[in-house]
Parts: C-alpha cells; sequence; structure tokens
C-alpha cells in the first residue's frame, strides 16, 4: 500500500512539474529561448489565485484569473524583452530571462510582502477516503484531473484545429509559414499566451496544496522545468510529459530511500546527468 | 587677565560647544539581517524587534543623551553577503557594536570579521556551535541547537510517548536539533523508527508523509521554519497521520497557523517565548510589539529584540564605548529579558529554561516548561 501511495504521489508531482514544464518547452520549440522567467510565471499565477478566491471564494474565478494574468504576462515578456532581441544569439535571451525572473522574485516581495500570503479558507482541503487507507486531499485529486483535462485539450488544440496545425508548422520551418500566410506574431503570441496560462494555473494548485505562495516559489521550478525540457528531448511535447512524471517518480522514489544522502533536487539532477550520459539527445527525444 | 579671561571663556564655549556636538553625534550599532531572500520573512521580524528595542532605549534618552542610531545590511541569510555587510558596518560606518537578526549560516561567516575587529556582535537565534566559538565578542542569547535537541527529547518522554520518526531539515538547524535530540532520546528509552531529511526549499512532501505514516510513529518531531512546517504540517494531517507533532523555534511565527490552518492545532514547539508569560518584560513586550506593527511578535522578533537590548545596556554602561569595555560589560550583565533571565557564561551562551507551547485556537499558548539545568546546559569553554 505505502508503493500505491508513493506511486500516487510521484504523480501529484509530476503532474504539476508537466504544467510548468510545457510552456516552457513550447517556447523552447518555437524560439529556442530557455525561458527562465517562465517560472515567476508560476509564481505570478499562484498570487493572482491566494488573491482572487480570499476575495470572491469562487474557484472558477480563481483559476481563470490566474490563467488570465499569467497568460497575458507571458505575453508582454515575450513582446517586451524577447521581441526585441531575437535575432540575438539565444544566450542574449538566456540573460535577459535571468534577470526578469530574478526581478519578479523582488517585485513580488515589494509589492505582496516577504513573508508570503495564504488562503483565508482554502478549497479543496477535505480528503478523500479510497480503499485500502489511502487517503487524499481534493486538490491532489483534482491536480491530477486538470493536468490530463487540459493536456487532452491542448492535443486536440494542436492537431485538430487551423491555429494549431499553424504552430506546428512555424515550428518545423517558420519561413515558410510564413510564406503560406501564418502570421507568426500571432502564433508566437498564442504559444506565450497558453504556455503561460498554463504554469499559472500549476501556481495555483501548488498554493492549494501547500497553502503558501512565496516570491521565491519559483527558483526550484526555474531550473527544474529546465531539466524537464532536456529530459524530454528539447522542445518535444509527449516527451516532456513523460519526462515530468518520471522525474515525480525518480523523487519520491529518491526522497524516501536516498534523502538521507541526497536531498531532493541532487537526486534529480543527479537523475538528469546519468541520463544525459547515456542518452544524450534525452529520454524521449526521436532523433 | 582680562583678556585672557575672555578667551579662556571663549575657548571654553568652544570647547563646550565642540563637546555637545560630539555629544549629538549619534551612537551607532549595525545589524545583519535577512531583507531579502527566502529568509526575508523571518528578517523583517527580526528587525522589528530591534527597531522596537532601538526606538524604545531613543525614548529614554539614548545613551547619556546620545541617540543610538542603528544602521542596517541585509545578508540574505547567505555567508557570501554577510562578509561584505559585516565589513561595511565596521570599516564604513564605524559601529560600537552590532546584533545579528540572521540565520546560522551568514552570522558565522560574519562573527569572525567582528571577532578580528573587536567589536561585540551579539545573536539573537542563529543556534551554531562555532559562532560563540569565533572568540570572546561573542554572545548568543538562544540555547544552541543541540541543546534545544536534548529539549525535545525530554518533552517525548514528559508526554509518555516511546515511538518517534525524526523529519529534519537539511541545515545547520535542523541537523544540530537532531543530534541533540538523538544524544538525549537514548537516555529517555525513546526509539527513532525513521528519519528523513529534506531541503530548505521542498514545499511539497508528498513522498516523505507516505513514508512516515507506513513508520506508524507515536510522535513526529521535526525540524523546520513556519514556511516549511507549515506545508510539511498540513500534509501529514490531510494523509491521516495523527501521530502527535512537535517542532521547535523555528515554527514560532503566526505565520505556521495561517498556513496550516486546522492542521496546526495539538502541534508542540519547544520555544524561548512563551505567549502566556506572567514575565512582566515578556508582557509588556508583546503588548508594544503589537501596538508598534499590528502584528503577533515570534521568536525571531523577541530574540532579536533581546540581543539589541543587550547590546544597549552594555553601551549604557560603558557610556556609549566600544571594544573590550563593552565586551566586558555585556558579558557581566545580568538581563531580564523577553526570553527570560539571562546570564552569560564563560563561553557567553546562556542557560535558561525551554518554552513549550501549544497550537490552541490558532495561536501558541503554554503547554509546559522544560528546566532541566543539566540537561539543557549550554557549553562552555571547557565542555565542548
Amino acid at each position: 500500500m505505502f508503493f500505491v501511495e508513493l506511486i500516487a504521489q510521484s504523480l501529484v508531482q509530476g503532474s504539476i512539474y508537466a504544467l510548468i514544464a510545457l510552456g516552457l518547452t513550447l517556447v523552447y520549440g518555437l524560439l529556442r529561448i530557455l525561458h527562465v522567467a517562465h517560472a515567476s510565471l508560476f509564481t505570478l499565477g499562484a498570487y493572482m489565485g491566494v488573491l482572487t478566491y480570499n476575495a470572491t471564494g469562487s474557484m472558477l474565478l480563481t483559476l481563470l484569473a490566474a490563467m488570465t494574468v499569467s497568460g497575458l504576462s507571458g505575453v508582454a515578456m515575450f513582446r517586451l524583452a524577447y521581441q526585441p532581441i531575437l535575432k540575438q544569439p539565444p544566450h542574449v535571451a538566456l540573460i535577459a530571462s535571468i534577470g526578469l525572473f530574478i526581478a519578479a522574485e523582488e517585485c513580488f516581495r515589494i509589492i505582496f510582502g516577504a513573508s508570503g500570503l495564504s488562503f483565508t479558507n482554502p478549497p479543496l482541503q477535505g480528503q478523500v477516503q479510497l480503499p485500502g487507507g489511502l487517503q487524499f486531499k481534493q486538490a491532489e485529486l483534482a491536480v491530477m484531473g486538470g493536468t490530463v483535462l487540459i493536456i487532452a485539450i491542448l492535443g486536440w488544440l494542436q492537431t485538430r484545429t487551423r491555429i494549431g496545425v499553424a504552430c506546428q508548422a512555424t515550428v518545423s520551418d517558420p519561413q515558410m509559414a510564413e510564406s503560406f500566410g501564418i502570421r507568426l506574431t500571432m502564433v508566437r503570441d498564442l504559444n506565450f499566451l497558453i504556455g503561460s496560462a498554463l504554469a499559472g494555473f500549476a501556481g495555483v494548485w501548488v498554493a492549494l496544496l501547500n497553502n503558501l505562495v512565496e516570491p521565491t516559489m519559483g527558483s526550484v521550478p526555474s531550473y527544474k522545468a529546465l531539466a524537464i525540457i532536456v529530459l524530454g528531448g528539447l522542445g518535444s511535447v509527449p516527451g516532456t510529459l513523460m519526462a515530468a512524471l518520471v522525474l515525480g517518480l525518480v523523487e519520491s522514489f529518491g526522497m524516501v530511500y536516498l534523502g538521507k544522502v541526497l536531498d531532493r533536487n541532487a537526486i534529480a539532477f543527479t537523475f538528469l546527468i546519468v541520463v544525459l550520459m547515456v542518452r544524450p539527445q534525452g529520454l524521449f527525444a526521436k532523433r | 587677565m582680562k583678556i585672557s579671561g575672555t578667551t579662556s571663556f571663549a575657548l571654553t564655549a568652544v570647547g563646550l560647544a565642540l563637546l555637545s556636538g560630539a555629544a549629538l553625534a549619534d551612537i551607532k550599532i549595525g545589524i545583519t539581517v535577512p531583507l531579502t531572500g527566502f529568509a526575508a520573512a523571518d528578517g523583517k521580524s527580526a528587525l522589528d524587534g530591534a527597531k522596537l528595542a532601538v526606538a524604545q532605549a531613543n525614548v529614554k534618552g539614548g545613551i547619556n543623551g546620545e541617540k543610538l542610531d542603528m544602521v542596517v545590511y541585509d545578508d540574505q541569510a547567505s555567508p557570501k553577503e554577510a562578509v561584505p555587510a559585516a565589513t561595511k558596518l565596521i570599516e564604513k560606518d564605524k559601529v560600537v557594536g552590532a546584533v545579528s537578526g540572521s540565520y546560522s549560516g551568514s552570522t558565522r561567516a560574519a562573527s569572525p570579521v567582528f571577532q578580528a575587529a573587536q567589536v561585540p556582535y551579539v545573536v539573537s537565534y542563529a543556534i551554531h556551535p562555532d559562532i560563540t566559538r569565533s572568540g570572546d565578542f561573542m554572545f548568543r542569547v538562544s540555547a544552541m541547537g543541540e541543546v534545544q535537541g536534548r529539549g525535545g527529547a525530554k518533552l517525548v518522554a514528559n508526554l509518555g510517548k516511546k515511538k518517534v520518526v525524526l523529519i529534519t531539515l537539511k541545515n545547520d538547524f535542523g541537523q544540530s536539533l537532531a543530534a541533540g535530540f538523538k544524544e538525549a532520546a537514548a537516555k529517555f528509552g525513546i526509539t527513532i523508527a525513521g528519519e528523513h531529511e529534506y531541503s530548505i526549499q521542498d514545499r511539497q512532501f508528498g513522498a516523505l508523509v507516505s513514508a512516515v505514516k507506513a513508520q506508524e510513529p507515536e510522535v513526529i518531531y521535526a525540524s523546520g521554519y513556519f514556511y516549511t512546517a507549515g506545508p510539511l504540517v498540513n500534509q501529514l494531517r490531510a494523509a491521516g497521520v495523527t501521530a502527535t507533532i512537535i517542532g521547535q523555534e523555528g515554527y514560532d511565527s503566526e505565520k505556521f497557523m495561517e498556513i496550516a490552518g486546522p492542521a496546526s492545532e495539538g502541534v508542540l514547539i519547544t520555544t524561548s517565548l512563551d505567549r502566556d508569560s506572567a514575565n512582566p518584560a515578556t508582557k509588556a513586550f508583546l503588548a508594544d510589539f503589537k501596538a508598534a506593527n499590528n502584528a503577533g511578535a515570534d521568536m525571531v522578533a523577541a530574540s532579536t529584540y533581546t540581543a539589541t537590548q543587550v547590546l544597549i545596556d552594555g553601551l549604557r554602561k560603558t557610556g556609549g564605548k566600544g571594544g573590550a569595555a563593552l565586551r566586558d560589560a555585556i558579558a557581566a550583565g545580568t538581563y531580564d529579558s523577553a526570553i527570560g533571565k539571562l546570564t552569560f557564561n564563560d563561553l557567553h551562551e546562556v542557560n535558561k529554561d525551554l518554552q513549550v507551547q501549544v497550537v490552541k485556537d490558532k495561536s501558541f499558548h503554554r503547554h509546559s516548561v522544560i528546566s532541566d539545568p543539566v540537561l539543557l546546559a549550554a557549553p562552555t569553554k571547557s565542555a565542548k
């Protein structure tokens, strides 16, 4: 039973990683930018979630507000920070991104205070009893369900709609796509909008699971998500999803069995290094 | 005669003006405190406590009429920021003494700098043993980690429980607590059914909680700060773990109850601030802090307030002079403080009782007091 519980916890963790890393992989696939500041949109979503829920008490509004604010901020980041330097080598964008991330962290601290925020009356905290002594928080089940739902919607958008196909075309050959009348800027905006909204969505769930939103909560996801997209074979959406789940598993089991020797992040990165030694192209890359 | 009389009068006047000018110049003390980074919440609390102590001293006339001026540097609770901060306080601001309102990592790095410059450094709540071992200009007003850990084991014994699982924060604070706890656990016949460690950045403990649940402890001795312990306690209870949870002074913040919510009820902590204290100094501090900051005080605020008071008290005795005179004045003092009666031993550590607080109706209340001069003895120069 302990193993079942541990695997379930890995899935919760993996779902959150997947939500954060998806946006990152979309951006990387499209623009080859390592978008470190993506994690600050995760933090922003979490703050928006707590503020909205405390003000309105509606979970629907909370998710909407968090996803909208994070999504639009992501687009603003692209327009203001990345678009002007797209012609520069990729490390220029990376440096800009790290700068943005640090600045955002301090802004959160100045605006919302150093000690973070909590839900005054957190929703979805009820416990769900499953057979065999398994017990979950409603929020834990919701995050797993929500992730599956969102990924299904994304998959449908990408393969079955014009805009999704346009996105894919832009990834594989931007110039060709443009010559077929696809508006590059729109595709890029849309990518940032969706990816950032997902990060905001993840932020709300993490806020619910921990009941704590802090200025620095993005610091671990900022580099962990990079590790995940590398594991998943840079820019591959299904690879990223699988890598997120695998990392959730490795960390959960690692924490229990290796926790005395290595901490969670060390375990994650040891795993990353070992994988890259064996498969430099990542776990799930085709080539 | 007349002329020289006038001259001497004029000279005296000039002299007096100079003296009074000097007298009006402020006495500078310093504080190193994390105002940004992961420990910024504790840093704010610490600074609020220190500011209150300085403001109160200035209202009472400062040091012989000279105002106290506190120079603040952000050390981000990081050793690499703490050394330049300490150097600036000494070289640029020429402070006569300083307070640490920060964590062990940074305080440990700053202490040799203050020691080398012979500037007394009064440490509030950083608990690493090396700090006072940097030299005789160091003072500490809180109990060291090992001491608190031993107190934690005694609390388990007092509760009549035997089977404990340790959840240890992987830093100076958590590891010294665990070491003290394990050392004393053997004496009290406590069995340790499991040990887990986590890093300070962890907020999601799903895997660890499952492992603890499988070990079925009676008591969980979990070290951490309110921002790690809040989510941890919340998640333990959500998974159906009902064991008694014992924390320490790192939990000691109103934010802990906010984060953990109803899961915080019944959690015990060992700390140095007794909310239900009858001690006038503690009561006055709690009321004054609330009035000044519109928020309840926590252990960090109380300890930094006390450390600042200790420094100011020393300055009163030396008339504002620093150096060896200030060191000796601080070492010789006895202090009736917000965190109890304090006297420094030869290593400049304090011996005091450990306050056990329990969360009841979303706030800390007195549970019991652990008073054991032998078990809770602070280390001295001779004994390690």
